[in-house]
C-alpha cells in the first residue's frame, strides 16, 4: 500500500510501518488490545499488587482494632479479625473526653468549606496564571511555588497572635478554616494542568465569537478544569479532614476536629492502641465514602466536550 | 456624503467604546482573578513568612519574646552545629529514597490506570486509600512493623533466615523504612495528578502512533511523557519541596520524636521544629527561624535543579519522536 | 524568710504581675485578680489528673463557678501548647497543668506566672516538692498534685523459674540494700532464666541520678555534667551491668511495650503511675507484683504540678480553685481513680490510703508501699533550666551503647560530652 503525504512519518525510520495485514492470530489479539486499550495480563496483576499493599496496613489496623489491649503486642499474629471492633468503636464513640459527634460534624464542615474554597480561588488564579497573558505573571507564579518553600512549622506561633489575639477566634473552628482558604499547592496544580490540557485555540474561539473574559471563563475553563478541580477538592478535604497541629492548638477539647478528639484516646501512660486504632478506622470511614462519591467524577475525566468541541 | 459619514463616525464610536471595555476587559480580569488568592494569601500565608524572616535575626526564646538583634549570628550558630548537618543528610537521603521510586511508581501505575480496565473506579480509589489513612495510624502501624526487637518485618525476616535488621538502630534502615512510610502515602496520590493529566492526552496521538507500529512502550515515552511536560515539571517540584520537608512520619517513627539518639533519622523540620519548640533543648525561636529560611534556600536551590533536569527529560523524549 | 520581708515581697511580685497583665495586652474591663464577677474557670490538664466531671462539679455547686475542663493527650502536646501561648501572650486557660519534666524550663519565666504564696498551705506537700515549684525570688509557683515514689515491680513467676523467691517480703529483703545488691540478684537471676533483669538502662541511669543533690547542674547553674564524677560513675556503673542484665529496650518505645508481654524482663523500677502501664500493656500476664524496696531506700521520678498563668484574668479565683484541686480531700479522690500518688504530706497517715490494694498486681498494698518508699526518699536532685536538654543527651548516649549498639561506652560519652557543648 502506497503512503500518502498526509500519514505522518514514522516514529522509527529504521523500522518499516506494519503491514496492513495480519500475520498471525496473537498479533491480531495484540493490535485489538492496543486499539481497545485494554492493559495486558500483567497490568492487572501489577495493579493487584499494589491495591493489596496500600489495603495492607488499613487490614493490619482492623485487626488490632477489632482485638484488644494486648493484640499489638503479640508475636503470633493472627490474620483473622477478632470480634472486638464493633465494642472498640463504641468506646471510642462513647468516651467522655472524645466529643465524638461534634468532632465528626466540625471536620466535616471545616474540610468542606476549605476544598471548596480552595479549588474556587485556584481553579480562578490557574486559569489567569496559565492562559492570560498579563504582566508579572510569571514572577507572580515563581513567587507563589516558592512559598511553598518555607517549612510552616514556625508559623503556629505568628498564626496563633493572629488568629487569637487580632480576631479573637480562639476555640472557633472558623480559626481553622481562615488560614486555609487559600493555598499555593493548588493555584500551581490547576496552573500545570490548564497549561497542559486548555488549547489557546479554545480561547482563542471564545473571544472570537464575542464572549467576555468572565464568559470565558465559565464555559471554556471551568469545564476544562472539571477533573483537575476534582481531585483538588479531593486531596484538599483528605488533607484538611487529617490535619492535627493547627486545630490542636487553635481549639480546645470541647470543640475540637476529629484528629484532635481522637488523640485523647492516647495518654502519656498507656495507649490502648485496639481503641485508638478503631478510633482510626471511624475517622476513616466518612473519607472512603466520599471516595465512593467523587471517585464517578474522577473516571469520567475525559473533557471530550471541551476539547473537541 | 456627510450622513453615510456621520453614519460611520456613529459605528466607529460605538465600536470604539466596547473595543475599549473589551481591552479594559483584557488587561484588568487577570488581576481580578489571581487577586481573591493574593488577598487571602497576604492575610494568613504572607504574615507568618515575614514573622519567621523577622524572628531569624533576634535572639529570640518562644516565652522570653524578642532580644538583641542578632544580624547574621543565628545562621552562623546554626551552620556550625553537627546536628544541623546531620539532619540534612538524613533529610536528602529519605528524600532520594523516596522521591525516585515514587515518581517512577506512580507513573507506572498511571500509564496502567489509564487503560480500559474493568471497575474503574475501584483501581482508581484502591491507590487513593493509603491517603486516607492519618498519618499519626500510619506512622504506629509502620514503626510497629518495623519494630527492632518485636516487629513483623524482622519477624518475617527471621522466617526467611534472615538476621534481624536494626530499623531504628542503623542510619540507612531506618531512612528506608520511613521512605516505605512516605511511598506508602503519596504513590498512589501522585499517580492520581499524572492520571489526571494523562486523561487529558488526545487519543488520536496514540491512535496514529499505534498506525505506526509503535508498540505500548514507545508510545509511553514518546508521547505520554512529553504531554505530561507540565505535570511533570509540578510533580517533580512538589515532591522535592515535599520530600525535602518531610516531618509527620520521621516524627511519629518513635514515641520521642527526637529522631533517633544519634540522629539518625533526625529530618532537618524536625530539627527546625525541636529547636523551636522541643522538649529538651527547645524555645530558641530566632535560631529555629533561621534553620527555616535556611532550608527554604536549600529547596530552592535544589529545586532548579530539579526542574532543570524534568525539562531535559520532558524535551528530549519529544524531540526524538520527530 | 522573714514575713515582713515576704509580704513587701509578695506586694512588690504582685504589683509586677499586675503589670505584665496589663502590658501583655489581655486587659479586659476586669480588674485583674477581682473575682466577683467570676462565673467561670478553665482548666487544662493532661494524661488524667482523676479530676473527674463529678469532682468539677462539686465545686461548681460550692461556688457557683462553672469549670470548663480541656484535656491533653499527652504531656508534650501539653508543654507546646503551654509555651506556644505563654510566647503569644494569651490562651492559656486559668489553671494548667505542668509536669516536672519541664517546669524547670518555665521556671525562667517564672514572672509569667501568677504568685500562689499562702501561708495556709505552706505545709501541705513534702518539702522537696514545694521547694522545686519555688522560684529565685521566693515565691511559689505552682502548687503540687502527685508525685511518683518508686518501688521495684517483679515477675513473681520469672523469679520462680530462677529459682529465686517470689514473697513480697523475701523479695524485699533479697534487694534490699544499694545499686550493687540490686545487680547481684539480677546476675543470679539471668543465671538461671533466658529473660533480662531489668527493662532499660536509662531508667536505672535516672534512678541512680535521682538520688543525689547536684547531679547534671551545679546549684550556681552551672553545667557540671561532663566533669562531675557522680555523673560518669552513674554512667559506668550503668554500662557495666547493663550487657548482661538490660533487656536493651528504649522505654515507652513499640518494641519496649511489646516486651511487657513477651517476658522480656523480669524486674523494672517502678513509680507510682507504672503501675497502670503494666497492667494495660500486658493483661494476660499474671505474674507480676510490687516489693517495698528499692535501691538506697527510695527516689521520685515524674510528677505533676498546677500553675495560673499571669495572663489570666482571674488569677485570685484561680488560685482559689487550684487551691481546692490540691487539697487532700480531692486528691486522695483522684489517687483512689488513678493511682497518682498525692503529694501531700496528711494524706500519708491516711486510712483510706494506706489500704488500697492492686488487684492485677497481686493485691499488693500500693497504698502502704509507696508511702513506705516516699517516705524514704531523702534527696531531690537539683534540676535547672539546663537539667532536661542535658539528661535528654545523656540518655541518648546510654541509648546508642545498650539499644542501637552503635557505639561503645567511651565513643558514646565523648560524644555526650560534645553535644552538652552546644546546650546552652
Amino acid at each position: 500500500m502506497t503512503a500518502t503525504t498526509e500519514r505522518p512519518a514514522p516514529l522509527n525510520p529504521a523500522r518499516p510501518p506494519a503491514p496492513a495485514y495480519k500475520t498471525s492470530r496473537r498479533a491480531k489479539r495484540h493490535a485489538q488490545a492496543i486499539a481497545t486499550n485494554k492493559p495486558s495480563t500483567l497490568g492487572y496483576v501489577f495493579l493487584v499488587v499494589v491495591i493489596l499493599a496500600s489495603l495492607f496496613p488499613l487490614y493490619w489496623s482492623f485487626l488490632i482494632g477489632s482485638g484488644d489491649s494486648s493484640t499489638i503486642n503479640r508475636q503470633d499474629v493472627d490474620w483473622m479479625p477478632g470480634g472486638n471492633f464493633l465494642s472498640n468503636a463504641a468506646k471510642v464513640v462513647n468516651d467522655p473526653s472524645v466529643n465524638f459527634w461534634k468532632a465528626l460534624s466540625n471536620s466535616i464542615i471545616v474540610s468542606t468549606v476549605v476544598s471548596a474554597s480552595v479549588v474556587f480561588f485556584s481553579t480562578l488564579a490557574g486559569y489567569a496564571f496559565a492562559k492570560l497573558k498579563f504582566r508579572g505573571s510569571k514572577g507572580l507564579l515563581v513567587f507563589v511555588i516558592a512559598t511553598m518553600a518555607v517549612p510552616t512549622q514556625l508559623g503556629i506561633v505568628p498564626l496563633f497572635i493572629a488568629m487569637s489575639q487580632w480576631l479573637g477566634l480562639s476555640g472557633n473552628i472558623l480559626a481553622v478554616i481562615l488560614p486555609a482558604l487559600v493555598s499555593a499547592f493548588g493555584v500551581f496544580w490547576m496552573t500545570q494542568y490548564l497549561s497542559q490540557t486548555l488549547p489557546d485555540e479554545l480561547i482563542e474561539a471564545a473571544r472570537v465569537d464575542g464572549a467576555s473574559m468572565i464568559r470565558t471563563f465559565w464555559h471554556v475553563g471551568v469545564p476544562a478544569a472539571r477533573p483537575a478541580a476534582a481531585m483538588l477538592a479531593l486531596f484538599i478535604f483528605i488533607a484538611t479532614w487529617t490535619n492535627f497541629f493547627w486545630p490542636f492548638i487553635i481549639l480546645d477539647s470541647n470543640n475540637p476536629t476529629l484528629p484532635v478528639a481522637l488523640s485523647l484516646l492516647q495518654n502519656n501512660f498507656f495507649i490502648d492502641y485496639s481503641i485508638v486504632l478503631a478510633g482510626v478506622l471511624l475517622s476513616t470511614i466518612p473519607l472512603l465514602i466520599l471516595f465512593v462519591v467523587a471517585g464517578k467524577q474522577l473516571v469520567s475525566g475525559i473533557m471530550q466536550g471541551a476539547v473537541k468541541g | 456624503m456627510t450622513t453615510q459619514s456621520l453614519a460611520e463616525d456613529r459605528e466607529i464610536r460605538r465600536i470604539t467604546f466596547s473595543h475599549k471595555l473589551n481591552r479594559w476587559d483584557m488587561k484588568v480580569s487577570p488581576y481580578l482573578y489571581i487577586s481573591p488568592f493574593f488577598i487571602l494569601f497576604i492575610l494568613t500565608g504572607l504574615f507568618p513568612l515575614l514573622y519567621t524572616a523577622y524572628v531569624s535575626v533576634f535572639d529570640w526564646h518562644i516565652i522570653g519574646g524578642q532580644g538583641d538583634f542578632a544580624g547574621a549570628g543565628n545562621f552562623e550558630w546554626v551552620l556550625g552545629q553537627d546536628k544541623f548537618w546531620v539532619a540534612l543528610r538524613n533529610s536528602f537521603s529519605i528524600f532520594l529514597i523516596s522521591a525516585i521510586p515514587q515518581v517512577i511508581l506512580a507513573l507506572i501505575i498511571a500509564a496502567i490506570l489509564d487503560q480500559n480496565l474493568r471497575a474503574k473506579t475501584f483501581w482508581r480509589m484502591g491507590v487513593l486509600v493509603p491517603y486516607v489513612v492519618a498519618p499519626v495510624a500510619v506512622a504506629l502501624i509502620f514503626s510497629n512493623m518495623f519494630g527492632d526487637q518485636y516487629g513483623l518485618v524482622n519477624n518475617a525476616l527471621g522466617r526467611i533466615g534472615i538476621d534481624p535488621v536494626g530499623w531504628h538502630s542503623q542510619v540507612l534502615p531506618s531512612h528506608f523504612a520511613i521512605a516505605t512510610m512516605v511511598n506508602f502515602r503519596w504513590t498512589g496520590y501522585n499517580a492520581l495528578i499524572f492520571l489526571a493529566a494523562m486523561q487529558a492526552v488526545p487519543r488520536d496521538y496514540y491512535e496514529a502512533a499505534m498506525l505506526d507500529g509503535a508498540n505500548r512502550i514507545r508510545q509511553f515515552f514518546s508521547i505520554t511523557i512529553p504531554s505530561l511536560r507540565p505535570t511533570l515539571i509540578f510533580v517533580i517540584i512538589t515532591s522535592t519541596i515535599g520530600g525535602l520537608q518531610i516531618f509527620d512520619e520521621p516524627r511519629m517513627y518513635d514515641t520521642t520524636g527526637a529522631g533517633g539518639a544519634s540522629s539518625q533519622w533526625l529530618t532537618i523540620t524536625m530539627y527546625i521544629y525541636n529547636l523551636g519548640f522541643g522538649p529538651a533543648g527547645g524555645g530558641q525561636f530566632g535560631r529555629a527561624a533561621a534553620a527555616a529560611w535556611l532550608l527554604f534556600l536549600i529547596i530552592i536551590v535544589v529545586g532548579l535543579i530539579n526542574l532543570a533536569a524534568t525539562r531535559t527529560i520532558a524535551t528530549s523524549g519529544s524531540r526524538s519522536s520527530k | 524568710m522573714s514575713k515582713s520581708r515576704r509580704t513587701t515581697a509578695v506586694a512588690a511580685i504582685a504589683g509586677a504581675a499586675a503589670f505584665a497583665l496589663l502590658a501583655a495586652g489581655c486587659s479586659s474591663s476586669a480588674t485583674p485578680g477581682a473575682d466577683d464577677e467570676v462565673t467561670e474557670l478553665t482548666l487544662a490538664t493532661f494524661n488524667d489528673f482523676g479530676y473527674t466531671d463529678e469532682m468539677l462539679a462539686e465545686y461548681t455547686e460550692l461556688t457557683g463557678i462553672k469549670i470548663v475542663h480541656n484535656k491533653a493527650a499527652t504531656s508534650g502536646d501539653a508543654r507546646t501548647n503551654y509555651f506556644t501561648k505563654l510566647g503569644a501572650g494569651s490562651g492559656l486557660a486559668d489553671v494548667e497543668a505542668v509536669e516536672i519534666d519541664w517546669f524547670a524550663e518555665l521556671l525562667q519565666y517564672s514572672d509569667k506566672l501568677y504568685d500562689l504564696s499562702n501561708d495556709e498551705v505552706a505545709d501541705r506537700w513534702v518539702q522537696w516538692k514545694t521547694d522545686a515549684a519555688t522560684d529565685a525570688d521566693g515565691r511559689l509557683i505552682a502548687y503540687g498534685t502527685d508525685i511518683g515514689p518508686q518501688a521495684i515491680c517483679y515477675r513473681s513467676d520469672l523469679f520462680a523459674g530462677a529459682g529465686l523467691p517470689t514473697d513480697r517480703e523475701e523479695v524485699a529483703a533479697m534487694i534490699d540494700g544499694d545499686w550493687d545488691t540490686y545487680f547481684a540478684a539480677g546476675d543470679e537471676f539471668v543465671a538461671n532464666s533466658d529473660a533480662a533483669w531489668f527493662d532499660s538502662s536509662g531508667a536505672i541511669l535516672q534512678g541512680i541520678l535521682n538520688q543525689e543533690e547536684e547531679t547534671l547542674e551545679s546549684t550556681d547553674g552551672e553545667i557540671i555534667a561532663t566533669t562531675n564524677p557522680v555523673v560518669e560513675d552513674a554512667y559506668n556503673t550503668v554500662l557495666d551491668a547493663s550487657p548482661e542484665l538490660s533487656a536493651h529496650l528504649s522505654q515507652w518505645s513499640d518494641d519496649w511495650s511489646a516486651g511487657f508481654a513477651n517476658g522480656a524482663f523480669a524486674t523494672m523500677l517502678c513509680p507510682s503511675w507504672m503501675l497502670g502501664v503494666i497492667e494495660g500493656n500486658a493483661p494476660e500476664v499474671e505474674g507480676w507484683d510490687v516489693a517495698n524496696v528499692f535501691p538506697n531506700g527510695g527516689g521520685n521520678w515524674g510528677g505533676s504540678y498546677l500553675t495560673v498563668p499571669a495572663q489570666s484574668e482571674k488569677a485570685e479565683a484561680a488560685k482559689a480553685f487550684a487551691d481546692w484541686l490540691t487539697d487532700p480531700e480531692q486528691q486522695l479522690k483522684a489517687f483512689v481513680s488513678t493511682g497518682n500518688f498525692p503529694s501531700q504530706t496528711s494524706l500519708y497517715e491516711a486510712e483510706e490510703l494506706l489500704t488500697v490494694t492492686r488487684p492485677f498486681f497481686n493485691e499488693a498494698p500500693t497504698g502502704e508501699i509507696f508511702s513506705d518508699r516516699s517516705a524514704a526518699i531523702e534527696v531531690a536532685p537539683y534540676k535547672s533550666v539546663n537539667y532536661f536538654p542535658v539528661m535528654d543527651a545523656l540518655q541518648n548516649a546510654i541509648t546508642r551503647v545498650d539499644v542501637d549498639k552503635t557505639q561503645d561506652a567511651d565513643a558514646s560519652w565523648d560524644q555526650f560530652v560534645t553535644d552538652v557543648e552546644a546546650i546552652g
